[in-house]
């Protein structure tokens, strides 16, 4: 067939089908309405024949042209992805983001060990030899960790701010430095490394500090609630990096590229995780571990709800019942 | 190497041509978000700046959104557009060619860290110019790449005139040769396409403006016009 006889054949059906597409760029609910919706995939694949058709009878570019951008964008149309559904993040909260955890749990071990040996290595430490802190730290930070956990302090855990203010404030650093210590994962798991030994010295540090000279008292009413959701979800965004670091030196027996897809998948979810606990976190912090006016049984019995409720949600959550899923 | 241009075969057999954007339409793009996020934060802190310190920590949760959910809201919402994407026409698609879904554009955006590290962009400069795909890393990691959008014009036409037969028999890529330049010939100056009509001189048997009308008649007959 000639190229002229087979574009007067087909002409009136491109034109349709573009105008369709058109149409629904603008005005994607409307054009969902029309009849042409339902005619769709049949018209899209009948286009992909005709450009097969064009392709191998060797018709001009200008005909195989149209047809590509044609099949481009009802390629874009046809595959697109569902619409997000919100039961779906409720479902992968409760029961898929802790399975995730267990099953990388190799690298959460280590990233617990990096974060917490550190930190209890401080903090016995400087029960001992009180002034190192003094080598850890600059004096100026020091006194500001003093300033902010005076037993005279009206206010736990802050010189300064209001509520709100100080929850805008732990959500954005926070969760800024849990999404770093994860991308950082990719440079050989090098970043995720130095993030969480960091963290863990500065915690270790800061405790063993201000238990040494006596102030200890508001320091651990302050951080034992809203602990059980930080110091986890940081840990938990450390093995994401390590797991990803890790998957860049040793894919094991799949190719580099598709192996660190998988993990950077999975890394982005336990990000995403992390990021609700972060939230969460942020929230005690500013509302409830900062009322100094809480009786001190009330404070350390949600303290230990919140560590025995982040560790069984992380421990069990979504395994299957007794008689099976 | 040199051919930015990778096909993807589709379910239905046919090969989708996408066309990998470069280091820099897309430095370009980042620039457009960064000031429209730079703007919009301002904006956002002006009534803030009645509130307080409570406002102070409002403006931390919209700084927080703009450098984080920004790119990942955009790339949903606008169909793998950011706002600066969209204004130079590029697109983030999944590594088959399909719209980017929410996991790949969070994985993405979250490594735009790594990317960014040393100074501006340095990982992903170095990335996107060793890349044959011109995929930074986080693009390598999430398995998405971004394309060019805009798509080339069409609609010119072969001009009518009478058809004449060949005088030999031509090769398919001759004929769609013969048929391309007839295409492009109203783009062309008359002395380009007598030029070119005169290097078919064997074929034709004459030169000039008689050269460039007996070519659009033969593909006047290619394309079966009477």
């Amino acid at each position: 067939m000639k190229q002229e006889r087979f574009v007067a054949l087909h002409a009136q059906e491109w034109d349709g089908l573009q105008a369709w597409l058109g149409e629904l760029d603008r005005q994607p609910k409307r054009g969902m309405r029309r009849e042409q919706a339902l005619e769709f995939p049949a018209a899209y694949r009948r286009v992909c024949h005709h450009l097969a058709l064009a392709r191998g009878r060797g018709y001009s570019h200008e005909v195989t042209e149209r047809l590509q951008q044609l099949v481009q964008r009802g390629h874009r149309v046809l595959y697109r992805p569902p619409p997000p559904r919100w039961h779906r993040a409720a479902a992968f909260l409760v029961a898929d983001f802790p399975r995730l955890v267990r099953a990388q749990w190799r690298c959460m071990a280590l990233a617990a060990a990096l974060f917490y040996v550190p930190a209890l290595a401080l903090l016995a430490w400087l029960q001992v030899h009180p002034e190192f802190a003094h080598t850890l730290f600059s004096s100026a930070r020091l006194a500001e960790f003093e300033r902010m956990y005076d037993p005279a302090n009206p206010h736990l855990g802050r010189s300064s701010g209001t509520n709100l203010q100080m929850f805008g404030f732990y959500v954005f650093n926070n969760v800024s430095i849990a999404f770093r210590t994860f991308a950082s994962g990719l440079l050989f798991g090098v970043g995720a490394i130095y993030v969480l030994a960091a963290n863990g010295i500065i915690v270790g540090g800061v405790a063993g500090h201000l238990t040494a000279i006596g102030y200890g008292g508001p320091f651990w009413r302050f951080v034992v609630t809203h602990s059980a959701f930080e110091l986890s979800a940081l840990v938990i965004a450390g093995g994401a990096g390590l797991q990803l670091g890790l998957t860049l030196l040793a894919p094991g027996r799949r190719r580099r590229g598709p192996a660190l897809v998988e993990a950077g998948w999975i890394g982005a979810k336990l990000a995403l995780g992390a990021f609700a606990m972060l939230v969460v976190a942020a929230c005690i912090e500013a509302y409830w571990s900062s009322q100094a006016w809480l009786p001190d049984p009330l404070r350390f019995s949600v303290a230990a709800l919140a560590w025995l409720l982040v560790l069984g949600w992380l421990g069990f959550g979504g395994r299957a019942g007794r008689h099976g899923a | 190497m040199l051919d930015s241009v990778r096909e993807i075969e589709t379910p239905e057999g046919i090969s989708l041509r996408l066309r990998a954007a470069g280091p820099l339409p897309r430095a370009q793009a980042w620039m457009i978000d960064t000031i429209i996020r730079l703007v919009l934060l301002m904006l956002a802190m002006i009534p803030l700046a009645f509130l307080g310190t409570g406002g102070r920590g409002l403006a931390m949760l919209a700084m927080f959104a703009l450098l984080w959910a920004y790119w990942v809201v955009c790339e949903l919402w606008l169909d793998g557009q950011s706002l600066g994407k969209r204004a130079l026409g590029l697109r983030v698609v999944n590594a088959d060619g399909t719209p980017v879904t929410w996991l790949p554009s969070v994985t993405r955006n979250l490594l735009r860290v790594v990317d960014a590290l040393p100074g501006v962009y340095g990982v992903g400069l170095a990335s996107t110019l060793v890349d044959p795909g011109a995929r930074r890393l986080g693009d390598i990691v999430a398995g998405t790449m971004v394309v060019h959008a805009k798509e080339s014009s069409f609609g010119h036409q072969v001009p009518a005139s009478p058809a004449q037969m060949l005088p030999v028999p031509l090769a398919p890529e001759e004929q769609a040769a013969l048929v391309d330049f007839a295409e492009r010939a109203d783009q062309l100056t008359v002395q380009r396409q007598e030029e070119l009509a005169n290097l078919l001189e064997p074929l034709t048997g004459c030169r000039d403006t008689a050269a460039v009308a007996r070519l659009l008649g033969y593909a006047n007959g290619l394309l079966g016009r009477p």
